[in-house]
C-alpha cells in the first residue's frame, strides 16, 4: 500500500519526467525528482526501501559515469531490474528521478536495484536515504574548485559518508589514489565492522615515469612530505609510499596485472586469475573497469560472468562517443579538469593519430567557474608527437583556451559558437582521418545536442 | 646584477604545493613574454628547504595553495627563505604573490580562533579569517600610479580571508565587480615598490599582459619591445564585457 502524499508524489513527478521529454529538456533527468520532493521529500528514501536487492553508488571525481553504467550492466545481466541515473545527473533530484522510473503509475514499484553515482559533496545524504550495500570510491581529483572547497574537505565529507553506511556495507576503494587511500585508513581504524575492498593497477609496462603538472596528491596525507611515487598511471594514482613510512599505498584485494591498451577501442587486463576487457579506450578507463570489477566482487558476482558482460559494454555517453560524417570518424569525450584532460591528450599522444582537435570551454555552474585550471593541462602534448594540425578553441571561455595554447607554443582559431566550430572541424577533417571533440560539461551538453539534431547521435537519454 | 636584460631568473616558491588555481599559467607567461624578447629565462623552484640560488632571483613567484599545503609550507617560509627574500627586495627584485602567498606577505593571518599567524611582512597588510568565500570573477580598475594601459585587470577569487590595507602600501585597483581585498572597502591587492599581491588567479599573468610587461620590466629595470596581444586582450575584454555588463549566464 502506497501511502497518499507518496503516490501524489510520484504521480507528479512522472508527469514532469514525460513532459520534459516531449518538449525536449534534457530527457526529464532531474525535474521529475525535484517536483516529487516537493510534494513528499522523503520520496527518494520510501521508494529506495522498496528495491528488492539494494542499493550501490558510485562516486570520486573522473570516471563516476563510466563506472555506475559499468555496475549497471553486471547487475541487469543478472537478470534484475535496474534504476540508474545514467545521465550525469548526480545529485538528489537526479537520484530521485531515477528511483521514479521504477515506480508505476499507481505507485506500485518494480525494481531490484539501484545503482546511482553520487556527486562528492553529497554522498552523506545519499547515504543516509538510499544505505547502500557498496559504495566506490575512486580517484579525488582536483575539479570545480569554486563549487565543493578543496580536496581535504571533500576528503572528509566522502568519510563521513562512508561512516554512515549500514552493517555489512563495503566500501569498495581505489588503493592508488593517496587520498582515497586516506579515507580507507582511517575507516578502518575506527570502524571494525565496515568491509573494504581495496582494488589497484599493478601494471609498471604502462606507468609514466613521473607525475603530470596536474598531479594534486603529492603529498603525504599525514604528515605532509612529498610522496615517492615508484610508479605513476594517471594523475597521481599510482603505487606511492612515503619516505617516512608513515603512509604508503594499501595492499590490494584486487589488483589488475598485464594491462593492455588498444589506444580508444579498448583495455584489457588480468584480475583474480581472469582477463577483463571493454570496448573503452584509454588508461583511466582500466580504473573504471576494474572498480566495477571489484563492486561486482564484493556483490557476490561471478568473475566468470563479469567477464561476459563487460565485454559487451558501449561507452557512457559522452564520456567517450563516436560518430561517422561523411566516412570520417569522430570522437566525442568529456574533458573537465586538468588530470583528466591530461589522460585523453596523452591516449590521443599515444596513438599518434590525433591531428584535428575541436576544444571546448564553458565557464557554467556545471563546469566550474574558474577555469584556470587548464592552465594545468599539458596542452604541449599537442604539439608534440601529436603535431596537431587543426585547433579549433569554442565555448563561452574560447579565448581563454585559445590563449592558453597561444603558451604552449600552438595557434588555434577561436570560434565561440558552438555549430560553426563544429561546421569548421567537420570541414577541416580529410577523408579517411579522425577528428576529436573534447569539451568541458555543459559544452559537450551543448555538443552532443548539436550532433543529435543533425542526425549524427541519439538523444541521451535514450543510450 | 644579474637583471642585465639579457637573462631573467624567476623564483617560483614551492611550485609544488602552492599551486593551485593554475598558477603555473603565470610562470608560463613571465617565460614565455621574456623568450619573445630574446631574453634567457631560468626557473628555479624554491621548495621546502632550498634556498640556494635566491641571491640571483630577479622575480619571484608565489602562488596560492589549500590550507594543508599552506600550513605545510610556513614553518619553512619562516625559517628558510623570509630574511632572504627581504634582502632580495632590498636590492630590487621584482615579486608578484597571489591568493595564499598574498597572505604570508603580510604581517600576519588571524584564524578564526583570533591566533595570529605571523607573515614574513614584507607588505603592510593583515588578513583575517573571514566567514563566507569569496568567489567569482572580478574586474578591477588598476592604480592608476601603475600607468597600465588597458586600466582594467581581470581574474577570478576565491577565498576566505579578509585582507586589509596598511599606509605602507597602494591597493592594486579598486574593484568594479566581484570582492577583492575584503569586500567592503572596494580595494583589491596591494602594491609597495616591486611587490606585487593580489587575490586574483585565473591565471591572473595571461589575460593581463600589460602588468606581466609591468612586473618584466621592473625585474629586468629596463623598457620592453611591444608584443602583438591582442588574443591576450581580446580575451581580457571578453570577460571584462561580460562581468561590467551583467550578462552572465548560470
Amino acid at each position: 500500500m502506497t501511502p497518499p502524499r507518496l503516490l501524489a508524489a510520484v504521480l507528479a513527478g512522472k508527469a514532469a519526467g514525460t513532459a520534459s521529454r516531449l518538449v525536449g529538456q534534457g530527457g526529464g533527468t532531474t525535474l521529475p525528482g525535484l517536483v516529487a520532493s516537493r510534494i513528499e521529500p522523503r520520496t527518494l528514501a520510501l521508494l529506495a526501501e522498496r528495491l528488492t536487492a539494494g542499493s550501490v553508488l558510485i562516486t570520486g571525481t573522473n570516471g563516476k559515469t563510466t563506472t555506475s553504467r559499468l555496475i549497471a550492466s553486471l547487475l541487469q545481466g543478472l537478470p534484475a531490474r535496474v534504476v540508474a541515473n545514467r545521465a550525469g545527473a548526480n545529485l538528489v533530484t537526479g537520484h530521485t528521478s531515477a528511483v521514479l522510473a521504477g515506480a508505476g503509475l499507481t505507485g506500485r514499484f518494480r525494481a531490484d536495484w539501484g545503482v546511482f553515482e553520487v556527486d562528492e559533496a553529497t554522498l552523506p545524504s545519499a547515504v543516509a536515504e538510499l544505505k547502500p550495500r557498496a559504495v566506490v570510491v575512486g580517484n579525488l581529483f582536483r575539479d570545480q574548485l569554486d563549487r565543493y572547497g578543496e580536496l581535504e574537505m571533500l576528503a572528509l565529507t566522502i568519510e563521513r559518508g562512508l561512516e554512515a553506511l549500514p552493517e555489512g556495507a563495503t566500501a569498495v576503494l581505489n588503493a592508488d589514489d593517496p587520498r582515497t587511500a586516506e579515507i580507507g585508513y582511517r575507516l578502518g581504524e575506527r570502524r571494525g565492522r565496515l568491509k573494504i575492498l581495496w582494488y589497484g593497477l599493478d601494471d609498471p609496462a604502462v606507468a609514466i615515469s613521473e607525475l603530470p603538472h596536474a598531479a594534486d596528491a603529492r603529498t603525504c596525507p599525514r604528515c605532509g612530505s612529498r610522496l615517492d611515487f615508484r610508479q605513476v598511471y594517471v594523475g597521481h594514482d599510482g603505487d606511492y609510499t612515503c619516505p617516512t613510512g608513515d603512509f604508503g599505498r594499501p595492499e590490494r584485494d584486487l589488483s589488475a596485472t598485464s594491462v593492455q591498451l588498444d589506444g580508444l577501442d579498448g583495455v584489457r587486463f588480468t584480475v583474480g586469475g581472469v582477463q577483463v576487457g571493454a570496448a573503452l579506450g584509454g588508461l583511466y578507463n582500466a580504473y573504471n573497469l576494474l572498480g566495477a570489477f571489484a563492486t561486482g566482487t564484493a556483490l557476490g558476482l561471478k568473475p566468470g560472468y563479469m567477464v561476459e558482460r563487460l565485454g559487451e559494454v558501449p561507452a557512457a555517453f559522452g564520456r567517450q562517443e563516436r560518430f561517422l560524417h561523411q566516412g570520417r570518424r569522430f570522437t566525442l569525450m568529456l574533458a573537465k579538469n586538468p588530470a583528466g584532460f591530461n589522460e585523453i591528450l596523452r591516449e590521443a599522444e599515444r596513438l599518434g593519430g590525433g591531428r584535428h582537435f575541436l576544444l571546448g570551454l564553458n565557464d557554467r555552474i556545471a563546469d566550474g567557474r574558474d577555469v584556470s585550471w587548464i592552465w594545468d593541462v599539458d596542452f604541449e602534448l599537442l604539439g608534440g608527437d601529436c603535431a596537431a594540425e587543426t585547433l579549433i578553441a569554442t565555448g563561452v571561455r574560447a579565448y581563454d583556451l585559445a590563449l592558453r595554447l597561444k603558451y604552449a607554443g600552438l595557434k588555434a582559431t577561436v570560434e565561440v559558437d558552438l555549430n560553426r566550430a563544429l561546421d569548421r572541424l567537420l570541414e577541416a577533417v580529410p577523408a579517411g582521418a579522425e577528428g576529436f571533440i573534447l569539451c568541458t560539461y555543459t559544452a559537450m551538453l551543448d555538443v552532443r545536442a548539436l550532433l543529435v539534431r543533425r542526425g549524427s547521435l541519439r538523444p541521451y537519454w535514450r543510450t | 646584477m644579474s637583471a642585465s636584460g639579457q637573462r631573467l631568473t624567476i623564483g617560483w616558491l614551492y611550485s609544488d604545493l602552492m599551486n593551485i588555481y593554475g598558477d603555473r599559467g603565470n610562470i608560463q607567461t613571465l617565460v614565455q613574454r621574456a623568450r619573445w624578447r630574446g631574453v634567457e629565462v631560468r626557473v628555479l623552484e624554491l621548495g621546502k628547504g632550498a634556498s640556494e640560488g635566491i641571491e640571483a632571483v630577479d622575480v619571484f613567484f608565489f602562488g596560492g595553495g589549500q590550507d594543508k599545503e599552506q600550513e605545510l609550507v610556513y614553518d619553512d617560509l619562516l625559517e628558510t627563505k623570509a630574511i632572504r627574500l627581504a634582502n632580495a627586495m632590498q636590492r630590487g627584485a621584482a615579486f608578484l604573490a597571489v591568493c595564499g602567498g598574498y597572505q604570508l606577505l603580510g604581517h600576519y593571518y588571524q584564524t578564526a580562533q583570533g591566533e595570529r599567524l605571523p607573515g614574513i611582512g614584507l607588505l603592510d597588510v593583515r588578513t583575517v579569517a573571514g566567514g563566507q568565500r569569496c568567489i567569482g570573477d572580478v574586474v578591477i580598475e588598476s592604480d592608476p600610479g601603475l600607468g597600465l594601459q588597458p586600466r582594467t585587470l581581470v581574474g577570478f577569487e576565491n577565498h576566505s580571508g579578509r585582507t586589509y590595507l596598511g599606509e605602507g602600501v597602494r591597493p592594486l585597483g579598486r574593484v568594479r565587480r566581484g570582492n577583492g581585498n575584503n569586500g567592503e572597502d572596494g580595494s583589491e591587492g596591494a602594491v609597495s615598490g616591486n611587490i606585487f599581491g593580489t587575490y586574483l588567479h585565473g591565471s591572473l599573468l595571461p589575460k593581463n599582459p600589460h602588468l606581466t610587461d609591468l612586473i618584466l620590466s621592473r625585474a629586468l629595470n629596463r623598457e620592453l619591445d611591444p608584443l602583438d596581444d591582442s588574443l591576450e586582450l581580446a580575451a581580457h575584454n571578453w570577460i571584462k564585457d561580460r562581468e561590467l555588463s551583467g550578462s552572465r549566464r548560470a
